[in-house]
């Protein structure tokens, strides 16, 4: 059986138990979200650029990117029939809310309620990103010091508790890794707590690292995985990531309109077009025969920024990309915004049953903490065993310790047990670091001879106590690998 | 005529007057003011958030890649530049006190190995704390130095704390932030420091070719310091300017903002220092002065008469000895002094270890809440800037109270000495010049109390002491944190385990901050017991020099005296008119130098 499996069969038989309690709806809410799709939460400090990336990964302008009414609550997007926005108040039933879209952000009428006393916006919207993940889009912590330094620390929420989102993408903006404001941005705590189980980084608004020159992504990656190996930041997330935000949300969103301006950029001498670009104000105001009004050239601006119009002129002259189609991915590539799909992917999406049957027992092991009923004991050494036995949790804490540093051993050794225990991704070639169209026998062959090492390693009396209990965990992984290839031990 | 240029005539009249009346003491110290003026150096702080543009503003504003600009890694030490006739870079190490700074030649290109975060150290392993680059500019040539302050850790780290130490010594700080976002807190917490510490603030705001808004950010940043601190701000685009420079093209300069930034600089900060000098200069004229004035007045009244002339030399001598005994240990102002710094170092010891203690205090109880595992990482960076603003708040009290102790004693210096001085001019028949002349002649000499001090404390900071100081206090290490295998297993039974744990850690973490403090005690302690030795020794030979002036001023005095009653009358009449063309002719030179202060 596996372990979602496991965890339903468990819920079912716990909610009886709790009918009747106050905890009886959060439990079968619990449930439910077992079968919904996996939630992750777009999180950071404020003004680092949260809706936009949001916007991105949904492929539509939704949430408003201005300091509007609703960037102040919590607000979930999910995948459904029919467009509606619902607002669950702090006291009261959850109620419809109108709504408009202006200029593509979904404007929402709050109709009398007050936006401290809304918990949180519910907006349903059919749209295919959504089907996999529903996002949620968080205020965002103010400025911390505005309030006493010293108990900034207090904002971290204590161990194996339940969290609203099921993952986290930190949205990091460029401070150096001594400031403290650096680490504060993990404190944004509202929906889950960082662990390198379910938690990645985003350097946002990496276009302005390098103040908009064109090779000014090839700095932030470089930044970004610098960042991601910085001890600090490796025992809160899993890795890090640069996206040009403010490109990456005009990328999937462009239009022909927009392409057909660029491309009169595009079409002046290379030496003009540079002049031209050289500030944002002469963007705006020089070279009034180029065609274009200093309103539509302000609107590009907003949308692309500088980087985005120099980066859009530069692959439009080159005809890297001559249609809106071509431009839109290339964009999308380039801002880092497929780069971060796809770690999404791998790291979330593939592994959501993992991550919901996690968040269902956290639930409800504090459930039975809490509130005693006669059956309650049951279920939570039910809990403890499906926690403390199945694999994948395992799996997962050998890789929080091994973040944080409490297993050590030789840096090849260690990086070779991040891998084989899913660090990197869960399917057998990404453990056994092989390429994607791998064959099967070879993959057989690979895992057999981890095994072997590892067992060893297990078994070797020299071998620390950690890293012996840490090597039996990857052994059970390379066995699994084996189950899953078909090739019995 | 420029202040500094009428100083500078005032100045030569005053060395040719010391020729003219043997006095090689005041000549000395006149030639030193004259060096001051000939070769001012004004130290411009560039201060400012992590990757704000501080180190492309310095080139821009030079025209050159002097100091080091990169995407990622910060500037970690600080880069001094200054004119030169040719471009040369040298490295500075830390040095024993009292010696300077060493220093190691290097080529300019290697200026890049040496300043950023994990770059080198000096050839044998000392560390560098500051790179001095010279290139020959004209906006450089009247002694601007600019400083490139570290951008490590940002405004709420503790380099912050040493950015403000350098900006208390130097004559300028130009504070800089992006147009990206609006001022931040933390920046106007520091601007307002800085403005506090320094003369002349101003706020820049740099990249405001990249961001389109820059406009609104200027306006919004404007209502924050009409708010709170109300300086000069000036958007610039460091970019547009290097290019404008490297192609000769004065429109795209003027487009890029830096034309009001050089102005400001060249007028306000340039201006402001060279008058302060001059007007240093011209009170050390009127010094000289006022000892002449004293010997010839009292050379006239002994002309006068006989009986006089007697009187005179008796009072002459009644003063010769008390001149001695203002040179002497036993003097009222040398015991303020050594009472002082005394009391001063007790003071300073105390406060320091008062500061730590709370800083202490408020770190137990932050670990008491938490479990040192989780918070560490942050906890260490804290407790260094929580400490560094402890630490500069302590420097400061000592600053304001070297001051104040500063000018103690050169009110007891110059209460007897203008006793002493005054004495023989009572019966003086003439009166006074005027009267407000000789209230602004107190004035004059209180600011120059006030500067022995702040000599003496330069001479220890230099700015950049601090970020030594604090450089060597980084890394706050707990040990390796000892996290059972109750988290590899996840068993719930292990919870009282775990709390077990906590514990530990906890106390660990105690022990860890309190072998910090003790450190941290024990460096800055010391420090600040030698910086104040330091500006003891500096009050002390300064006033012994002034004495020993006076000394020399009454001797011949009484020589003049002596002689005068020796002489017949024919001959004192004669030199009657003599001495009060002398007196004429140094009541013009006064005149001139109460002129260039204005």
């Amino acid at each position: 059986m596996s372990l979602i499996d496991r965890t339903r069969v468990l819920l079912d038989h716990a909610l009886p138990v709790y009918r009747g309690t106050e905890h009886a709806a959060r439990l079968a809410a619990v449930r439910e979200r077992l079968d919904a799709p996996l939630r992750v939460a777009v999180a950071g400090r404020v003004k680092a650029g949260k809706s936009t990336l949001l916007n991105a990964l949904v492929g539509e302008r939704l949430a408003p990117t201005d300091a509007g009414e609703c960037t102040r609550i919590v607000t979930w997007y999910q995948d459904g029939h029919t467009y509606q926005v619902q607002a669950t108040p702090n006291r009261g039933e959850p109620r419809a809310l109108r709504f408009s879209r202006e200029d593509g952000a979904i404007d929402v009428d709050l109709g009398g309620l007050n936006a401290k006393d809304v918990a949180r916006l519910v907006v349903t919207w059919p749209a295919k990103a959504l089907r996999t993940v529903t996002l949620i889009d968080t205020p965002g912590i103010g400025s911390l010091s505005e309030q006493n330094a010293q108990h900034t620390w207090d904002l971290l929420v204590p161990e194996d508790e339940e969290t609203p989102a099921d993952a986290v993408v930190y949205l990091l903006r460029h401070l150096h890794a001594g400031d403290i404001e650096f680490l504060r941005a993990f404190h944004d705590t509202e929906v889950s707590r960082p662990s390198p189980v379910n938690a990645i980084g985003v350097l946002s608004r990496a276009d302005e690292i390098g103040v908009g020159r064109l090779d000014s992504m090839a700095s932030a990656r470089r930044i970004a995985t610098r960042l991601g190996t910085d001890a600090n930041v490796r025992r809160l997330v899993q890795s890090v990531v640069p996206v040009a935000g403010l490109l990456a949300e005009t990328a999937v969103t462009l239009t022909e309109v927009e392409v057909a301006q660029l491309r009169r950029v595009a079409d002046l001498p290379v030496r003009q077009a540079e002049e031209l670009l050289l500030s944002a104000d002469r963007f705006v105001n020089a070279m009034p025969e180029l065609g274009l009004t200093n309103l539509e050239r302000e609107a590009l601006l907003a949308r692309f920024g500088l980087f985005g119009v120099r980066l859009t002129s530069t692959l439009l002259r080159r005809e890297v990309a001559t249609t809106a189609t071509d431009l839109s991915r290339e964009l999308a590539e380039r801002s880092g915004l497929t780069q971060l799909r796809e770690i999404i992917g791998s790291l979330f999406v593939e592994r959501s049953d993992v991550l919901k049957s996690r968040s269902a027992l956290l639930a409800l092991a504090e459930t039975t903490r809490v509130c005693a009923q006669p059956g309650g004991e049951a279920v939570a050494a039910a809990v403890e065993e499906i926690l403390a036995s199945a694999h994948p949790f395992n799996e997962l804490r050998v890789l929080s310790s091994l973040r944080a540093g409490w297993i050590t051993g030789k840096p090849d050794v260690v990086t070779e047990l991040e891998r084989l225990i899913g660090g990197s991704g869960g399917s057998a070639h990404e453990r056994l670091q092989l390429a994607p169209d791998t064959g099967a026998g070879e993959l057989t062959a690979a895992a057999g001879q981890a095994l072997a090492r590892w067992q060893r390693r297990a078994e070797n009396p020299m071998t620390t106590y950690e890293m012996a209990v840490a090597a039996r965990v990857a052994v059970r992984s390379c066995e699994g690998m084996l189950a899953g290839l078909g090739q019995p031990r | 005529m420029t202040e500094v240029a009428k100083a500078v005539a005032v100045l030569d009249l005053g060395l040719r007057a010391c020729t003219a009346y043997d006095r090689p003491d005041a000549a000395a110290r006149l030639t030193a003011a004259r060096e001051a003026l000939a070769d001012p150096v004004m130290h411009v702080v560039v201060a400012g958030e992590f990757k704000q543009g501080k180190s492309s503003l310095v080139n821009a504003l030079v025209g050159a890649a002097v100091c080091t600009v990169d995407d990622d890694v910060a500037t970690a030490v600080p880069t001094y530049v200054r004119h030169g006739e040719k471009p040369e870079a040298h490295l500075l190490f830390a040095a024993p006190d009292p010696e300077p700074p060493r220093r190691e030649t290097i080529p300019i290109s290697d200026v890049r190995r040496y300043v950023v975060e994990g770059g080198e150290n000096g050839g044998n392993g000392s560390r560098v704390t500051g790179v001095e680059v010279r290139i020959p500019r004209k906006i450089l040539a009247g002694g601007l130095v600019l400083v490139d302050t570290p951008g490590v850790g940002g405004l709420a780290s503790p380099h912050a704390a040493a950015s403000l130490a350098a900006v208390s010594m130097a004559d300028a700080v130009i504070f800089v932030t992006g147009a990206a976002q609006e001022l931040t807190r933390s920046e106007v917490d520091f601007l307002q420091r800085a403005r506090a510490l320094c003369p002349v603030v101003a706020c820049v705001i740099t990249k405001t070719d990249f961001y389109p808004a820059w406009r609104r950010i200027r306006d919004l940043n404007e209502q924050h310091l009409a708010a709170h601190c109300p300086v000069p701000l000036m958007p610039v685009s460091s970019a547009l300017r290097s290019r404008a420079v490297k192609a000769n093209d004065t429109a795209l300069n003027a487009e890029s903002g830096f034309t009001n930034l050089v102005k400001f600089i060249t007028d306000q900060i340039g201006g402001n220092a060279a008058d302060r000098l001059a007007a240093d200069a011209a009170a050390e004229v009127i010094a000289l002065c006022d000892q002449l004035d004293s010997h010839f007045q009292a050379e006239r009244t002994a002309l006068s008469d006989p009986e006089a002339a007697r009187r005179v030399v008796r009072e002459l001598t009644a003063v010769k000895s008390r001149v001695e005994t203002l040179k002497s240990s036993a003097a009222k102002w040398n015991q303020t002094l050594n009472d002082g710094v005394a009391d001063l170092t007790a003071d300073i010891d105390h406060d320091l270890r008062a500061r730590v203690r709370t800083v202490i205090a408020e770190s137990d109880a932050a670990i008491e809440e938490a479990d040192p595992a989780d918070t560490w990482p942050e906890m260490e960076p804290w407790l260094q800037s929580r400490m560094a603003d402890e630490l500069l708040a302590n420097y400061n009290m000592l600053r304001v109270r070297a001051d104040a102790l500063s000018e103690r004693v050169g009110n007891h210096f110059h209460e007897a000495s203008t006793a002493l001085m005054s004495r023989p001019s009572v019966h003086n028949p003439t009166p006074m010049s005027v009267v407000a002349d000789f209230q602004h002649k107190i004035d004059l000499q209180r600011m120059r109390v006030g500067k022995q001090a702040m000599v003496a404390l330069k001479n220890a900071y230099g700015g950049a002491l601090m970020f030594i100081i604090l450089g060597s206090l980084v890394g706050v290490s707990l040990g390796p944190i000892g996290i059972g295998i109750g988290l590899v297993m996840g068993h719930r039974g292990l919870r009282e385990e775990k709390k077990r744990q906590v514990q530990r850690r906890r106390t660990e973490a105690r022990n860890a901050i309190r072998r910090y403090c003790d450190e941290v005690v024990f460096v800055a302690g010391k420090d600040s017991r030698d910086t104040l030795r330091r500006v003891q020794r500096q009050l002390r030979d300064h006033y012994s020099r002034l004495a020993e002036e006076l000394n020399r001023s009454n001797a011949q005095a009484l020589a003049g005296a002596s002689e005068a009653a020796k002489r017949t009358q024919a001959e004192r009449e004669q030199r009657l008119k003599d001495v009060d063309a002398e007196l004429e002719r140094v009541r013009k030179l006064r005149q001139r130098a109460l002129a260039v202060i204005g």
